[in-house]
């Protein structure tokens, strides 16, 4: 009986042997199938992916906040690598699991997924919370492609100057007001052997440049974003003049410095920080106390002679991929976020400023700044890290990461930058 | 035996290996030869990874071979595989030399081989922090009396990737001596004691004997190091980003931040091609010729 059974499993043995690979390959193909992003149909819960890791608390929040508001919460799904996160978004447009919501990045990074059309329409949203006083006019713009707005805006930052009070206070420094008066101030922190500013070779090595560029000629700023001025024209080789002779003087820590920007505030070693209004998030995660610890205030235009402050802004948005499985879902959540309650969760969690005016954070700086902002003085320009395109700013990074270790190559840097912006522009 | 010999069953013998091998089969090409089908199709073609990629023939390829910054790739990646060529696998074998055989060998060499357990990613944010300006190695130096406490030893070409390939050294050095530890176990003792009955000693015995009895061995150890600094990435990454500029990228930084940073697929695919191309050319023309030269022995 049992020789039998042997005989007859030899027997069967090549067709063993084939559904063992067939198994095995279809649990290779057919793996995660039904997973989807809402938990499979389950429309209670959007999940949102992100390039934010370190923000999955804050998500959470948001999502609490709103499964209270909308009966919508939120599955957050971060990724701390944004370059494996571009990559993961893009691949998922050519499978079925469309992405209901996720992070971007406005400027050519949008354009490049309206012009392909996968991502869904805004403007029905977007018109609403203007007319219902939940977001200024002027942000449109960076949603906006050929008349029609794309994703709403989760997060916005202005980007401001830091500074440690101790140390403002110890040499009888005011925040400045003018770009003189921060030069002379720059001026006596050097002297009493404390570096001004802080700047970085990698990835924020765009911030001086656009500072200056902003404050000195907004107009080209804008641009070189579009592809209208050269960076080998005047007013672009004057701000990098401008940035040699600051890197010169001594302005700046060393641009190969590992520690984090927060952590050289907090101990003096530098005595200003170029940030983003988020970053009130990172030195409040060390222990400093807004207006007591840190201040920060509106960095003075160059040229004085400009009529209103160029201030860059950072908006963070939140796209839905066009055909989205839980549209309906997705438009509900959306038009909340741009409400009050929406944006005092979010900016509360993550400590940050809010776009919604009637949104008020507990951080008085931060108000202070949102209302500054909103007065109309302003001249707001989209930072240049969303205002240029992917393959010129790659180029732009490493010239000014070696721009601001050897400041004597400025010409040979905007060449191959230039040289970048003529491929893409052509 | 007799049941085996029909025909039959061999032939089921045949078809139940290629069913149990079907699996293998699969997954090798279903993960590794569609995709680097995939990515020589893409090397022809114009994409940044969304919507459909246009055929372009050999435009990436004249790009990339015009590309003044790939030239300092190519004089980066040279000095890596020199470097790792050279200073680990010699410190490797000088290690394992001097301490074979020895009481407490074993020990010596132990402390060495630690650092293998840590990911080139977490040696390579430990150095970036003892190289940066100033850091810990600047303050030994002031410390002993030395100059180059300020010296930017990551900011300046070629000094960044040498003191990169220290840094990497220090992390390879141990498991090169283990390899190599492995090769002098495999060494019969008579031709060692015939060469000290005859006199050898020393360096000579090392030279003529033991030397040449390594060959294998070193061969792969050496083979293995070509072919990883070659593909040299993570450490740079990490270290540098391949900056400032571009004054530290490898060709595998190049492809990575021109691919997934730049997010041109079509040039960065062109370059994966090429650095595929490059090792299999370089390293199958060393293990040509070294295991004819090991055939002539």
């Amino acid at each position: 009986m049992r020789g039998e059974t042997v005989r007859s499993l030899r027997r069967r043995t090549p067709l063993i042997a084939a559904v063992l690979a067939a198994c095995t390959a279809l649990a290779a193909c057919g793996g995660g199938s039904g997973g989807g992003a809402g938990g499979g149909g389950d429309v209670s819960s959007l999940t949102l992916y992100n390039d934010k890791g370190a923000w999955k608390a804050n998500f959470q929040d948001l999502g609490k906040a709103s499964k209270a508001g909308t009966g919508i919460d939120l599955s957050p799904v971060g990724y701390t690598d944004e370059n494996a996160y571009q990559a993961f978004i893009k691949s998922s447009f050519r499978t079925s699991k469309r992405p209901d919501l996720f992070t971007w990045a406005t400027g050519g990074q949008l354009q490049d997924l309206v012009k392909q059309n996968l991502v869904a329409e805004t403007t029905g949203a977007w018109t609403k919370a203007i007319a219902d006083g939940d977001v200024p006019e002027a942000l449109k713009q960076y949603f906006t492609i050929d008349g029609k707005q794309y994703c709403v805006p989760l997060s916005v930052g202005y980007w401001v100057m830091y500074y440690n009070k101790r140390i403002f206070a110890e040499h009888n420094i005011e925040p400045p007001t003018t770009w003189a008066q921060l030069m002379a101030a720059a001026d006596t922190l050097k002297k009493a052997g404390i570096t001004p500013f802080y700047q970085t070779n990698v990835l924020f090595s765009f911030v001086w440049f656009e500072t200056l560029l902003a404050g000195t000629d907004p107009d080209a700023y804008e641009g070189l974003g579009k592809g209208t001025v050269k960076y080998t024209d005047p007013p672009v080789q004057h701000v990098m003049q401008l940035w040699k002779d600051m890197i010169d003087k001594g302005y700046f820590n060393d641009p190969g410095v590992k520690t984090d920007p927060q952590a050289m505030v907090k101990t003096g070693q530098v005595a200003m920080a170029n940030f983003g209004t988020w970053f009130s998030g990172s030195l409040n995660s060390l222990g400093m106390k807004s207006d007591s610890d840190y201040g920060l205030f509106t960095i003075p235009n160059v040229d004085p002679s400009l009529q209103k402050t160029s201030v860059i802004v950072e908006a963070g948005p939140l796209c839905s991929a066009a055909n989205a499985p839980h549209k309906a879902a997705v438009d509900k959540f959306n038009a909340w976020l741009f409400t009050a309650p929406g944006q005092v969760a979010w900016s509360n969690s993550r400590g940050d400023i809010s776009f919604n005016p009637k949104a008020k954070t507990t951080d008085p700086l931060l108000t202070a700044q949102a209302s500054f902002v909103g007065g109309g003085q302003v001249r707001l320009l989209n930072r240049y890290f969303e205002a240029t395109p992917a393959p010129v700013l790659t180029a732009a990074l490493d010239a000014f990461g070696a721009f601001v270790t050897h400041p004597d190559n400025a010409q040979a840097q905007l060449a191959k930058i230039q040289a970048a912006a003529d491929a893409y522009w052509k | 035996m007799t049941a085996i010999s029909r025909p039959a069953t061999r032939r089921r013998v045949n078809l139940a290996a290629g069913g149990f091998s079907l699996p293998a089969v699969v997954l090798v090409a279903g993960l590794l030869y569609l995709p680097f089908l995939y990515t020589v199709y893409l090397s022809f073609t114009s994409y940044n990874g969304l919507g459909t990629p246009a055929w372009t023939a050999w435009d990436n390829y004249r790009t990339i071979f015009h590309d003044p910054d790939l030239a300092t790739a190519a004089r980066n990646t040279l000095l890596w595989v020199v470097g790792t060529v050279t200073v680990p696998v010699g410190l490797g074998l000088l290690l394992a030399v001097s301490t074979y055989g020895r009481r407490f060998g074993t020990w010596l060499r132990l402390p060495f081989l630690l650092p293998y357990a840590v990911s080139g990613v977490g040696v390579g944010v430990v150095w970036g922090f003892i190289l940066q300006t100033g850091g810990a190695f600047g303050q030994a130096l002031d410390f002993a009396g030395l100059p180059g406490k300020d010296t930017g030893w990551l900011l300046d070409a070629p000094v960044n990737t040498i003191a990169m390939i220290a840094a990497a050294s220090w992390q390879s050095v141990g498991v090169n001596a283990l390899l190599f530890v492995v090769g002098l176990q495999s060494i019969p003792r008579e031709p060692l004691e015939a060469a000290r009955l005859d006199g050898a000693t020393g360096f000579r015995l090392f030279r003529h004997i033991t030397w040449p009895l390594l060959r294998p061995i070193t061969t792969v150890v050496v083979g293995l190091s070509i072919v990883g600094s070659l593909k040299t990435f993570d450490i740079v990454w990490v270290m540098t980003q391949g900056g400032p500029g571009t004054s530290s990228e490898t060709f595998a930084v190049s492809m990575y931040k021109t691919t997934f940073v730049a997010g041109d697929y079509g040039v960065g695919s062109a370059l994966a091609v090429a650095l595929t191309v490059l090792t299999l050319v370089v390293s199958i023309s060393y293990l040509r010729r070294q295991l004819s030269g090991a055939r002539a022995v």
